[in-house]
């Protein structure tokens, strides 16, 4: 699980000269909010977000529409980018909670992905949280069972062994420390082999846990 | 599984582009307001008959359109920028080394007079600015990607050391060094044999997976587009007529042209007796002669109306994702087609169980090549002599009115075979028997009688026309040099035989030039059949034919066959077109025969692990078959030194059945054994091993 897997290889570019209508017809058009800034080689040089590219409410007021136009047909990219050392940056190898984390320290949405300078790619919010979901198997259809487990080892073991014996496989698992109740972990699980009751049999059998969910996901 | 909820911007979006060329007509148009997508990871297919404008898209992307060329108008949209309307220096940038393209012969895009190793690097160190020692190291690990064996020799060795496969292995390593969000391949297969196709083919499709590029593969072949395409827009004289998923299209194809495309295709496993090839009527129309207010295809669909005629239909959206350019598409059932009167198809007889008589005879027949060989020794004429093996014991016997396929990767010997009975090539040893008369002299000093009997068509019929010459001449000579009609009638001979091969009279006058490939290939096969045969040698008579062509000349063959029961030889790389064609097959490998059958029992089990191997390879226009995936390793060895044993055990995938990883095969001569009485297969493998494999493909 590692950014180089998830990012999006290719991504949409602009050079420094590019104009700010082109840059703002591009991020409409394509309905994104982050394009990182090359030269010559793909080296990275910046990055225009769509917040770079909102002209402060302020500013706004005092202006009328034709010069609004003409401050905007006047500007290039290089005016408003985040520049080169101030991109905060990921590479291939990076774990991806690592990146989720940069991307909320810093409070940020997109990380361009970087080889020796070189934009490989970019990473986004969005592929982050959609890489949580396939985590716990949602793009799977079958059961998202939540189960209780108290804060000692050997607890997950006894679940996966209950789910085997069946023949049955985990398609996902994750699992977090339960909210407002410590010495518990919350475990989410995805079953597609079984039918419901079958699963329900199963899990509640599981000793010293407690079967709080189960529900139908899928697209 | 991988999901994601909101949609990747397209890496190359086309929009109503139209391209145009300067001409002695004044300025035609070559394509015509043609709009298609292509995403990250996807590979679209572009297909259609030669002249259609597919490479003229392709150039169009890329700015190489000549300087005669230009876009008309239309928009081209790369990574979401606009590249119609940009200077050449404002393209170079935004298409940064972004797009590349692989062409069909390798070598236009490389150097001859520099190493691999220099070339690839060349591309990190110039475009990326990595420094040479780490370039070096990149391209190894390139070459090794696009499994190139040997990577860090090869990087030593020039283009012309390598073969071809290996060549385009080469283009695309130089073309991923960059990573390119698109890869436009314009018949990057198509030189290639099936075995060296079939790897390449998996290698594109593996990288499009790997590194997310978005490809746009050119090609005639339906087999290849079932193979490798995710989506395919269909192209017809300029236009694009149909757009679908791949799958979708080969269901449900909507437009006359796609469908009758698919007609002119043989289906693997289809014999001349269970169906037929449909050519679709008429040819593309030339850009200047293309109508504006109609529908573009209405001169050769079956289904115009006066509103085709007068109208020009707009391409459509019919179900979701599938747009035809037709005003009827989801109407015409395509099932219900009945072939309209204007197309000739030939009767086909069930063939005599094993014909009368014997018209070729070949008993443990061997053609070397000698080879001058490098060593100090032979200066003084005492080396030992080198020979290539070309044809080395092979034994065949053609009964009459029969066709005989003779199929294998290029340098197994079957053009020399065919060389060898038409007498360009003497044979080392063995009998060669035609018609019970000894043909192993050279052509030169065999009975004039015997020539007129034995008459061959070539692959490209260029090469054997001469230019100065009327077709009417060209017909006109094997007729008075055989005196097959007395010297009054040669004129009405000739005029029989173009309408044979389906040409009017008006062709008499013309000149080779002003022929079109498939009319050539016509009259090659009007002159070889002039002198009323015995048997004819026919070499790739129609791989360089366009599909709908294709089934023209095998129609036509097939009728002129019947009508004077003539024997043939068919020599084709294309095992569906060989399997449609022939009664009985010869599988070649290395001057060997390695498996003879009636053309049913070679596509069945027992298969000899090379007939099994070439099966596995071969593209078949059916997204939904599934074949067995068995690639062969390497190419095939040198015929001057053929492997000991078995000449297949260097690449055979199944010698691991026998004992001791198949040791037998690389010491013992492989027995022939029979399966039936006329299906022998030459293996160690004892034959109900074989017959126990699982058939390689199976269709729903
Ligand atoms: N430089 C040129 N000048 C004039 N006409 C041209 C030029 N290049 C191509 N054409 C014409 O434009 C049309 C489309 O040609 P194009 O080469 O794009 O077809 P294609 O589909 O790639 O064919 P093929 O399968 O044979 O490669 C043809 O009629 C061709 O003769
Ligand atoms: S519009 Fe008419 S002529 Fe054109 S393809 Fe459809 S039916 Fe045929
Ligand atoms: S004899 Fe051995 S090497 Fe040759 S085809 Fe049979 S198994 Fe393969
Ligand atoms: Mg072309």
């Amino acid at each position: 699980m590692f950014v180089g897997d998830y990012m999006t290889r290719h991504p949409l570019t602009v050079t420094p000269d590019t104009s700010i209508v082109e840059v703002q017809g591009i991020m409409a058009e394509n309905n994104i909010r982050h394009v990182p800034v090359v030269e010559k080689g793909k080296r990275l040089v910046g990055l225009v977000t769509r917040q770079n590219l909102r002209i402060s409410p302020i500013e706004l007021s005092s202006l009328n529409v034709w010069e609004i136009t003409r401050l905007l047909s006047g500007l290039k990219v290089k005016d408003v980018m985040v520049r080169g050392k101030d991109v905060i940056t990921a590479t291939p190898d990076t774990p991806i909670e690592e990146a989720a984390r940069i991307l909320v320290t810093h409070r940020i949405g997109c990380l361009p992905v970087l080889e020796e300078g070189i934009v490989v790619g970019i990473i986004t919010e969005s592929d982050l949280l959609t890489q949580l979901t396939n985590l716990l198997g949602l793009q799977v259809p079958g059961w998202r069972a939540t189960i209780r487990v108290p804060d000692r080892a050997g607890e997950f073991a006894k679940i996966t062994a209950a789910v085997a014996s069946r023949g049955w496989g985990i398609d996902a698992a994750g699992s977090l420390p339960t909210p407002r109740k410590p010495g518990y972990w919350d475990v989410v699980i995805k079953i597609s082999a079984a039918t419901r009751d079958e699963l329900v049999a199963v899990l509640q059998q599981i000793e010293g846990q407690e079967l709080i969910d189960i529900r139908a996901t899928g697209p | 599984m991988q999901t994601r909820f909101h949609p990747l911007p397209p890496i190359l979006k086309v929009e109503n582009l139209s391209i145009s060329y300067a001409t002695r007509y004044g300025e035609v148009e070559a394509v015509r307001q043609v709009s298609f997508e292509v995403n990250r990871a996807t590979t679209l297919g572009l297909v259609g008959e030669s002249g259609c404008g597919k490479t003229t898209v392709a150039f169009g992307i890329l700015d190489f359109l000549g300087p005669n060329g230009r876009i008309v108008e239309g928009s081209i949209k790369f990574q979401g920028r606009e590249l119609v309307g940009r200077s050449e220096k404002e393209l170079r940038i935004l298409r940064g080394d972004q797009i590349t393209m692989v062409y069909q012969d390798p070598m236009q895009a490389l150097n001859p007079s520099l190493t691999i190793g220099e070339q690839l690097a060349e591309v990190l160190i110039v475009h990326r600015n990595i420094p040479h020692a780490e370039a070096w190291r990149r391209s190894i690990e390139m070459l090794e990607r696009v499994y190139m064996p040997d990577a860090p020799n090869v990087m030593k060795r020039y283009p012309h050391q390598l073969s071809g496969g290996q060549q385009q292995r080469v283009v695309i390593a130089m073309a991923l060094l960059n990573n390119p969000a698109l890869l436009i391949m314009d018949e990057p297969t198509t030189a290639l044999d099936v075995t060296v196709e079939a790897a390449v083919l998996d290698l594109i499709a593996e990288l499009k997976r790997d590194f997310d590029t978005g490809i746009i593969y050119i090609t005639h072949n339906l087999g290849v587009v079932a193979r490798i395409c995710d989506q395919v827009a269909v192209m017809y004289a300029g236009e694009l007529v149909e757009r679908a998923p791949v799958k979708e299209l080969f269901a449900h194809p909507l437009h006359p042209y796609t469908q009758g495309l698919m007609r002119c295709v043989p289906k693997l496993g289809i014999t001349k007796e269970e169906s037929r090839l449909y050519p679709i009527r008429g040819r593309v129309p030339a850009p200047q002669d293309r109508p504006w207010g109609a529908c573009i295809f209405a001169p050769r669909c079956d289904y115009a109306t006066e509103r085709c005629r007068n109208e020009r239909p707009m391409l459509r959206e019919i179900a979701l994702g599938h747009s035809a350019r037709c005003f009827y598409a989801g109407e015409i059932d395509p099932s219900a087609w009945q072939p309209s009167k204007e197309i000739d198809l030939p009767v086909v007889e069930p063939r005599a169980a094993s014909g009368y008589g014997t018209v070729l005879e070949i008993e443990n027949l061997k053609t070397y090549y000698e080879q001058p060989s490098r060593s100090v020794l032979s200066l003084f004429g005492l080396g030992k002599k080198q020979h290539v093996k070309a044809v080395d014991g092979v034994s065949l016997r053609v009964p009459r009115g029969i066709t005989v396929g003779v199929v294998g990767e290029s340098g197994c010997g079957k053009s020399t075979l065919a060389k060898t009975i038409i007498g360009l090539e003497s044979p080392t040893a063995g009998v060669l028997e035609f018609l019970g008369f000894d043909i192993s002299m050279p052509v030169t000093r065999r009975d004039v009688k015997l020539i007129q009997e034995l008459q061959m068509v070539f692959q490209n019929p260029d090469s054997t026309m001469n230019p100065a010459y009327t077709v009417g001449q060209q017909i006109a000579r094997p007729l008075q040099r055989f005196k097959t009609v007395p010297p009054h009638q040669v004129y009405d001979e000739v005029i029989r035989l173009l309408h044979a091969v389906r040409l009017d009279p008006s062709y008499y006058d013309r000149f080779p030039s002003q022929l079109s490939g498939g009319e050539k290939q016509r009259v090659g096969i009007a002159r070889a059949f002039a002198s009323r045969p015995e048997l004819v040698l026919c070499d790739e008579p129609v791989s360089a034919l366009d599909v709908s062509v294709q089934a023209a000349v095998l129609n036509l063959l097939l009728d002129i066959q019947r009508r004077y029961g003539t024997t043939m030889l068919f020599i084709a790389h294309d095992l569906s077109v060989v399997r449609f064609f022939s009664d009985f097959v010869a599988v070649m490998y290395l001057g060997h025969i390695v498996e003879f059958g009636s053309a049913e029992a070679i596509y069945a089990p027992p298969y000899h692990p090379y007939t099994e191997a070439l099966l596995s390879a071969v593209p078949i226009p059916d997204p939904c078959a599934t074949q067995k995936r068995i690639r062969l390793e390497g190419n095939v060895p040198s015929a001057l030194n053929p492997p000991s044993g078995c000449v297949f055990h260097t690449r055979c995938p199944r010698r691991n059945l026998l004992l001791d990883q198949g040791k037998v095969c690389e010491v013992e001569t492989p027995p022939q054994r029979y399966n039936t009485e006329q299906h022998y297969i030459l293996c160690h493998i004892p034959l109900e091993e074989l017959r126990k494999m699982e058939p390689v493909i199976t269709t729903l």
